[in-house]
């Protein structure tokens, strides 16, 4: 048998293996991806309940209604990658007072409302994880 | 020759990247829950579980507990065929019931009273006839901005001739509370919240589950570390100021964190704000701090010791503090000065500025 032959079978053995292994590793590397490199969001919930995740770095405004037919109000403002409440129907008004958040664990609350406003990211050893 | 080399080069570094990713793939991953049906405030809870699943069973029956502690402390709400604090508060015939409560507020209520000795009588549960005139104008006064008042000097001189707390007789056999002083009623808002959380945090702790954290209204408590083995990252917000955004920043494994604020709740009186943390003896909001910060192993002792040092001078607040050695504090004056205890240092984590 050429020597040359074997050589060759193994090369194309070879191939295939590093093939193989590629695509193992770019398909669990766009897990990891998936799973961990997402950007810096805002998450508002209502009593609880996921009501809207809108990215930190578009410029956009969320209604943000509830109560009965959706009477009450508390107006979101995500811009130059701070969120902060513009107005708030609700009666303290502590919401609309808050400074703008931007960091991971930052957070605003209406508790008339029940809405719960906060940033979520990926876990950075540089941010903390509850903000007090 | 050389190519082989190359291959089994590039073959192994691929088997080691594969490797990397399927053990960061094992790794816990991090949840959070957010409740606003308990002591009038938000409470989140995060966590490090396996799967979700297994993080929802562990939040949803720390969620079950911390209603049940809300139950039973609230003084604003009464439930059907359930004696709580609301009901030890009520007027029969013009008195006080002697009224059989569950265990837990028993427990409670003798822990409140020790720490009105250990706080030298400042966080008083038996002040409820004062809080409540405060509360009452406070409520009015959002509902109505225009409108807003504070409660008349008379009448709170009046109320807070009703607040010794030798007036509460607690039998502990029997399980019965009884408010001698029939214009005397309690209110364990200085207390309840921070005595939950720990009672919550401890009930994880004996079923060995960890990495934990859970908070109610700026009464955090931490069970064991980060799932990755990190101490927890605490920030303490700084109200006021959005550029220089934290206080501090707090490293937490198993401790408690609880800061009493001046802008958590509060009214506006022709312009100038009352906060919630009135003063025992002046009968007012006290006025020296933006916040106080306490770290300690028992979220029942922050909260007590928080509202406490809310409440005193910084000479007596850093001497009381100093006597406790399992107690750390800071202060923030109102112009934003901080102070420290000697040992607060010890939980301060210092991590790179944005």
């Amino acid at each position: 048998m050429p020597a040359s032959k074997n050589h060759k079978r193994l090369f194309r053995n070879d191939l295939i293996f590093i093939a193989v292994l590629f695509v193992l590793v770019s398909v669990l590397g766009l897990c990891f991806y998936l799973s961990h490199g997402e950007g810096d969001e805002v998450v508002v919930t209502v009593d609880g309940e996921v009501f809207g995740t809108y990215s930190l770095s578009d410029d956009i405004t969320v209604e943000i209604r509830t109560g009965e037919q959706g009477k009450e109000l508390n107006l979101l403002v995500i811009k130059d990658g701070k969120a902060h409440v513009e107005t708030a129907s609700c009666p303290d008004g502590i919401c609309a007072g808050h400074k703008p958040i931007s960091r991971k664990g930052e957070s605003i609350v209406c508790l008339p409302h029940r809405v719960f406003i906060t940033v979520h990211g990926a876990d950075k050893k540089e941010e903390p994880d509850i903000i007090v | 020759m050389k190519k082989r080399i190359l291959l089994c080069l590039v073959i192994g570094s691929m088997l080691i990247q594969c490797m990397g990713v399927t053990a960061c793939g094992k790794k816990l991953t991090k949840y959070s829950m957010y409740s606003f049906d308990y002591f009038d405030t938000v409470t989140t809870i995060s966590g490090y579980a396996k799967d979700e699943e297994e993080f929802d069973r562990i939040a949803e029956g720390m969620l079950e507990e911390l209603g049940e502690y809300h139950r039973l402390f609230t003084i604003y709400h009464r439930f059907d065929g359930l004696e709580n604090l609301c009901t030890v508060n009520e007027l029969v015939d013009g008195m006080h019931r002697t009224v059989t409560v569950d265990r837990r507020i028993i427990d409670m209520l003798l822990y409140a009273r020790e720490m009105y000795e250990a706080t030298n009588g400042i966080v008083n549960i038996a002040m409820g006839s004062v809080l409540s005139l405060w509360h009452e104008y406070r409520e009015a006064g959002i509902d109505d901005p225009y409108a807003a008042k504070l409660p008349p000097m008379e009448k709170l001189t009046e109320a807070a001739k009703h607040t010794d707390i030798n007036q509460m007789v607690i039998d502990e056999e029997a399980c019965t509370v009884t408010l001698t002083d029939p214009s005397m009623t309690l209110d364990v808002g200085a207390i309840a919240k921070g005595y939950a959380v720990e009672m919550i945090a401890r009930s994880l702790e004996e079923r060995e589950i960890t990495g934990y954290v859970i908070n109610v209204g700026g009464n955090v408590r931490t069970v064991g570390a980060k799932g990755d083995g990190e101490t927890w990252t605490v920030g303490i917000e700084n109200p006021e100021d959005s550029v220089n955004s934290y206080l501090a920043y707090l490293g937490l494994s198993g401790e408690a964190l609880v800061t009493s604020g001046s802008y958590q709740r509060y009214y506006v009186v022709d312009g100038k704000r009352y906060h919630h943390i009135i003063h025992p003896e002046t009968l007012m909001p006290s006025e020296d701090y933006l916040s106080v910060s306490v770290v300690c192993t028992s979220s029942a002792d922050g909260d007590a010791f928080s509202t406490a040092l809310f409440c005193m001078n910084l000479t007596d607040g850093m001497a009381l503090v100093e006597k406790l050695p399992e107690i750390e504090a800071m202060w923030v004056e109102t112009d934003g000065t901080r102070h420290t205890s000697t040992g607060f240092e010890r939980y301060v984590k210092n991590i790179e500025k944005r």
